[in-house]
C-alpha cells in the first residue's frame, strides 16, 4: 500500500495550495497601503472625489491575448504591454471619451501667436509611485528619451527644444506650426511620463514608475502581471486593491473563464461568438466603433504591381463586403478609405466596389495575364488568413492566382521590412489623428511605406495638412490626400472593425474606449 | 567434394527465394485476418477518393457562399459548411489527397533513405556504422513533432517543405531497424558461405541481405504512414503545414476551434473522423502485415485457423 502515500500528500498540497491562492489578496497589498476593505474609514482620504456608493476594494482579474514583450513605455509596441500600461502611467494629456485630447498631467497650456512656442502648466501635487513629485525636469526627461528612442520619436518630429523655467512649467519651441500636436505628445502611452531619476538610473524596463492609478508589482512573462492600488493617484479612483493581468493567447478559453468567474475582464471577444454572448446575461459586452482599420498592399517595388491600373484592376475585382463579413462577422463595417464613419475626419469615398469586368479591361490594358500573387498573412491575426481565402477566390474570377504565405507574426514583420512580398493583409490599430492615418504609410519618406508608394501630390498634400491650423481646411486636405491614396490603390482598405471586450456583470464604471485603452482607474468590483 | 559445380549458398537460401508463392501466401494470411481487411477496404477508398476527388466532391474545395456559411449537416451540405460557407465534405475529400500525399513521399523519402544508411551502416560496420548510428541518434532524441516544427520553420511553410520535414524525421526510424536486422542476417550462414565463395558486396546485398530485411521495413512502412499522417496534422493544425485554401485535415482542425463555443461540431468532427480512419486503417493493416510476414506467428494464425 505504499502508492498511497504520494497521493496523500499531493492532496495535502493541493489544499496548502488553496489556502496560499485566498491569502493572495493580502500579500499583493504594500503593507503601507491602507486597505479599504480592512479600514473603510480611510476612504474619503484616498478618494476624494467619489466614494459614496462605497462597493470598494478586491482584485480585478483581467484576461489578455499574449504577453506583453517589455514593460517599458517607450520602447513597446506590444499592445498588450500598452494595455498594462494604460493604468500605470500618464501623459501630458489624454484622448477624452470622443478622444480629444484633455488634461492630463498637465492642467492647461498656452500657445503662442506664431504657433511656435507651447507652455504647459503642469498639476500641482501629483507624486510617482515612489513617492516623488512630479517636476517639469522628468517631463523633459522623459521626451528626451522617446526622441531617443526611437518607437515614437517620429511624433515628437515638430518639437525642437524643451524648456523647463521652473517646476511647474514646460515650454515647447516648434520648428512648424503643429495643430495635432497634443494628439502626438498624449495619444497613448508610447509619450508616458516617466521619473528622471529612474530614466537616468536605466531602469524603466524592469521597474515601471508612473503616476497612474495603479502600480506595477511583478511580471512573470507568460503568466501574469500583477498591479496595485495607487492611494495617492491625482484623478478619481482607484476603487480596485489591485489588477492581475494574466495572459490567455486562445479567445475561447477567455470567454469560458470569463462565464465560469475565473477572469473578470477579456481584451478581445471572438466576433462569430457574439449573438450568442449578446443573449447572456453572465456576461456585460462592450462594444463600439473602433479607429482601427484592415486593409490589403501590394508591392509598388515589383512588377506589375508598380502600375497603379493593376493596383485598381485588383481593387475592382474585390468585394469587401463579402471580405468584411467573412473576418469579423457584424462586429465591423466596410470602408474603402481609412477613417471610420465615427470620427470628425471621416472622408465618405468609394470609388471601386466590386466590378470584374472594368478589373478585367484594367488587367488588359495593363497587359497582365498569368499573374500570381503571393499574399503574405499571419495566425496572430486569423482574421487576415480569413480575409486572404476570400481574396484568393475573388481574384480567381478574373484569372489571379493567389498563393497565401502563413508565416509566425515576426517572421512576417521581418519580410515585410525586407520587402519579400508580392502583397501582405494587415490592420492600424489605435490611430486617432488623420496624420496617423496616413503619413507614416503613403508618405514617400513614411516610416511604414513597406509597399513603396510614392506620388509628389500626396506627399505635397500630407506635409501640408500637417501644419493646417484650421481643423476644416485640414479637413479637406486629407480628403483630397485620401482620394489620391484610394484612387492609386497604395492600399486597398476592407473595413473598421468594431472594439469587443466583455467583463463580469459584478464589473462596474468600466467602458470600452475605442482607442482600445482600457482605463481602470474609476472600475470597481462587487 | 564430388558435384564441385553445385552452390551450396543456393541451398542455404531458403528464407528469401519465394517472391511468387510468398507474396501470395502474405496476402491471403492478411486477408483472412478480418480486421487488417477491413483496414485494406477503408484504405481503398480512402486512395480512390484522394485520387478521383474531383469526380467524387460534391464542390469544389475553394467554392464558398458567405450566406451559407456555418450551415449544419442537411441535403445540400452532407457535411454542412465552415465559416466561408464552403462544403465539408468536399474539402475533407480533398483533405484526404494532401494528407495521403504527405504521407506517401514523406515515408517514401524515410524509406529509401533509411533503408540505406541502414544497410550501409550495419554491413559495414566499423567507423561508418559509428558515424551513422550516432547521427541518426541526434535525429531521434528529439520529439517528432517538434523536430519537424523546426525543420519547416527553417525551409519556410508549405506542402513540399512538410513532406520533407516529415522525410527526414522518420529516416533514423528506418535506419535503425535495417542496421539491426542486417547484422544478425549479415553473420547468417548462406552469406558467409556467399561470401567465402567470393560473391561481391552488391550482389550479398541485393539478392541476400535485402530480401531478408525486407518484411520489418514493410511493416514499418504502414505503421510509419500512419504516424506520418499524424504529424502532416498536428504541423497543419499549428498553421505551419499546408497552407490555406488548400483544405488539410489539420488545418481544418485549427479553422474549426474558434467555432466549437457557436455549436458548429461537424466543422471539427469530419476532419477528425476522417484522420482518426486513416490512422486506424492504416494501424490495421500494419498489424495484419507483422502477423503475416512473421513465419512464427503466422503458423499460430494458420493452425488456429484450421481448429
Amino acid at each position: 500500500m505504499r502508492w498511497r502515500y504520494p497521493f496523500a500528500l499531493l492532496a495535502v498540497l493541493a489544499l496548502f495550495a488553496t489556502a496560499c491562492d485566498e491569502g493572495d489578496p493580502v500579500d499583493v497589498d504594500d503593507p503601507t497601503t491602507d486597505d479599504p476593505v480592512d479600514d473603510p474609514v480611510d476612504d474619503p482620504v484616498d478618494d476624494p472625489v467619489d466614494d459614496d456608493e462605497a462597493a470598494v476594494g478586491g482584485t480585478l482579474v483581467a484576461a489578455i491575448g499574449g504577453d506583453p514583450d517589455q514593460l517599458d513605455p517607450h520602447t513597446t509596441t506590444s499592445s498588450f504591454a500598452f494595455t498594462v500600461l494604460e493604468n500605470v502611467y500618464d501623459t501630458l494629456v489624454q484622448p477624452g471619451d470622443d478622444l480629444t485630447p484633455e488634461p492630463a498631467l498637465a492642467e492647461s497650456w498656452e500657445i503662442s501667436d506664431d504657433l511656435l512656442t507651447w507652455t504647459f502648466t503642469l498639476r500641482d501635487g501629483v507624486t510617482f509611485h515612489d513617492g516623488s513629485p512630479l517636476t517639469a525636469a522628468d517631463v523633459v526627461a522623459s521626451f528626451e528619451r522617446i526622441a531617443e528612442e526611437g518607437a515614437n520619436a517620429f511624433r515628437l518630429g515638430a518639437i525642437d527644444a524643451y524648456d523647463a523655467p521652473d517646476d511647474l512649467t514646460v515650454v515647447m519651441e516648434l520648428n512648424r506650426p503643429a495643430p495635432n500636436l497634443l494628439d502626438q505628445i498624449g495619444a497613448f502611452k508610447g509619450m508616458a511620463i516617466a521619473p528622471a531619476a529612474a530614466i537616468e538610473a536605466g531602469t524603466l524596463g524592469d521597474e515601471p514608475i508612473g503616476t497612474g492609478p495603479f502600480a506595477f508589482v511583478s511580471f512573470t512573462p507568460g503568466d501574469n502581471v500583477v498591479l496595485e492600488a495607487n492611494p495617492d493617484y491625482w484623478d478619481d479612483g482607484p476603487f480596485l486593491d489591485g489588477i492581475d493581468f494574466r495572459v490567455i493567447p486562445d479567445e475561447s478559453v477567455k470567454v469560458t473563464n470569463l462565464e465560469t468567474g475565473e477572469v473578470d475582464w477579456i481584451d478581445s471577444v471572438p466576433p462569430q461568438q457574439l449573438d450568442q454572448l449578446e443573449a447572456d446575461d453572465q456576461i456585460v459586452l462592450g462594444r463600439v466603433a473602433g479607429n482601427d482599420y484592415w486593409y490589403m498592399s501590394l508591392n509598388n517595388d515589383r512588377e506589375p504591381f508598380d502600375d497603379p491600373n493593376v493596383r485598381r484592376a485588383i481593387a475592382f475585382a474585390l468585394d469587401i463586403e463579402i471580405i468584411t463579413e467573412a473576418a469579423k462577422f457584424d462586429a465591423a463595417t466596410p470602408n474603402e478609405t481609412a477613417i471610420p464613419e465615427t470620427s470628425f475626419w471621416y472622408f465618405d469615398y468609394a470609388p471601386f466596389g466590386q466590378d470584374l469586368d472594368e478589373a478585367q479591361r484594367l488587367l488588359d490594358e495593363a497587359g497582365v495575364s498569368d499573374l500570381t500573387i503571393d499574399l503574405m498573412v499571419t495566425n496572430e491575426f486569423p482574421e487576415t488568413v480569413t480575409s486572404a481565402q476570400v481574396i484568393a477566390s475573388q481574384l480567381a474570377e478574373v484569372g489571379i492566382d493567389v498563393e497565401i504565405r502563413t508565416e509566425d507574426f515576426s517572421t512576417w514583420l521581418a519580410d515585410q521590412g525586407d520587402g519579400e512580398f508580392d502583397a501582405f493583409a494587415l490592420g492600424w490599430l489605435g490611430n486617432i489623428d488623420p496624420d496617423d492615418f496616413y503619413y507614416a504609410q503613403h508618405h514617400s519618406t513614411g516610416g511604414f511605406n513597406f509597399q513603396g508608394f510614392a506620388d509628389d501630390e500626396v506627399d505635397e498634400l500630407l506635409d501640408g495638412a500637417r501644419v493646417e491650423t484650421d481643423a476644416d481646411a485640414r479637413k479637406e486636405l486629407y480628403a483630397q490626400a485620401a482620394a489620391r491614396i484610394v484612387d492609386l490603390a497604395s492600399y486597398i482598405y476592407f473595413y473598421n472593425p468594431e472594439i469587443l471586450e466583455a467583463w463580469s456583470p459584478e464589473g462596474t464604471g468600466y467602458e470600452a474606449r475605442p482607442d482600445v485603452a482600457p482605463r481602470f482607474a474609476t472600475t470597481r468590483k462587487g | 567434394m564430388t558435384e564441385p559445380t553445385h552452390d551450396p549458398a543456393e541451398e542455404l537460401q531458403a528464407p528469401d527465394e519465394p517472391s511468387e508463392p510468398r507474396w501470395r501466401e502474405t496476402l491471403s494470411a492478411l486477408l483472412k485476418n478480418r480486421l487488417a481487411a477491413a483496414g485494406m477496404i477503408v484504405l481503398a477508398l480512402l486512395i480512390l477518393s484522394a485520387v478521383f476527388a474531383d469526380l467524387v466532391a460534391p464542390y469544389a474545395y475553394t467554392d464558398g457562399d458567405i450566406v451559407r456559411r456555418l450551415e449544419p449537416p442537411g441535403r445540400d451540405h452532407w457535411f454542412g459548411t465552415d465559416e466561408l460557407g464552403r462544403d465539408v465534405l468536399s474539402r475533407v475529400i480533398f483533405g484526404a489527397r494532401v494528407s495521403l500525399q504527405v504521407g506517401a513521399v514523406a515515408v517514401g523519402i524515410s524509406l529509401m533513405v533509411g533503408t540505406l544508411i541502414g544497410l550501409i551502416s550495419g554491413y559495414r560496420g566499423g567507423w561508418i556504422d559509428a558515424v551513422l548510428m550516432r547521427t541518426m541518434d541526434v535525429l531521434f532524441s528529439f520529439p517528432v513533432v517538434l523536430l519537424a516544427i523546426a525543420i519547416v520553420a527553417v525551409l519556410t511553410p508549405s506542402l513540399r517543405n512538410t513532406m520533407i520535414a516529415i522525410g527526414v524525421v522518420f529516416t533514423p526510424i528506418f535506419a535503425r531497424g535495417v542496421r539491426g536486422s542486417v547484422l544478425s542476417v549479415r553473420e547468417e550462414v548462406y552469406v558467409r558461405a556467399s561470401r567465402s565463395l567470393g560473391a561481391s558486396d552488391w550482389r550479398i546485398i541485393s539478392r541476400h541481405v535485402l530480401p531478408n530485411v525486407a518484411a520489418p521495413v514493410i511493416v514499418q512502412t504502414s505503421l510509419s504512414l500512419a504516424f506520418a499522417i499524424l504529424t502532416e496534422a498536428a504541423l497543419s493544425y499549428l498553421g505551419i503545414g499546408v497552407q490555406p485554401p488548400r483544405p488539410a485535415w489539420g488545418l481544418m482542425l485549427l479553422d474549426a476551434q474558434g467555432f466549437i463555443p457557436t455549436g458548429a461540431w461537424w466543422m471539427s468532427l469530419f476532419p477528425g473522423l476522417a484522420i482518426f480512419l486513416t490512422v486506424m486503417a492504416l494501424n490495421l493493416v500494419g498489424d495484419g502485415l507483422r502477423d503475416a510476414l512473421d513465419p512464427k506467428q503466422r503458423s499460430i494464425i494458420q493452425s488456429r485457423g484450421v481448429t
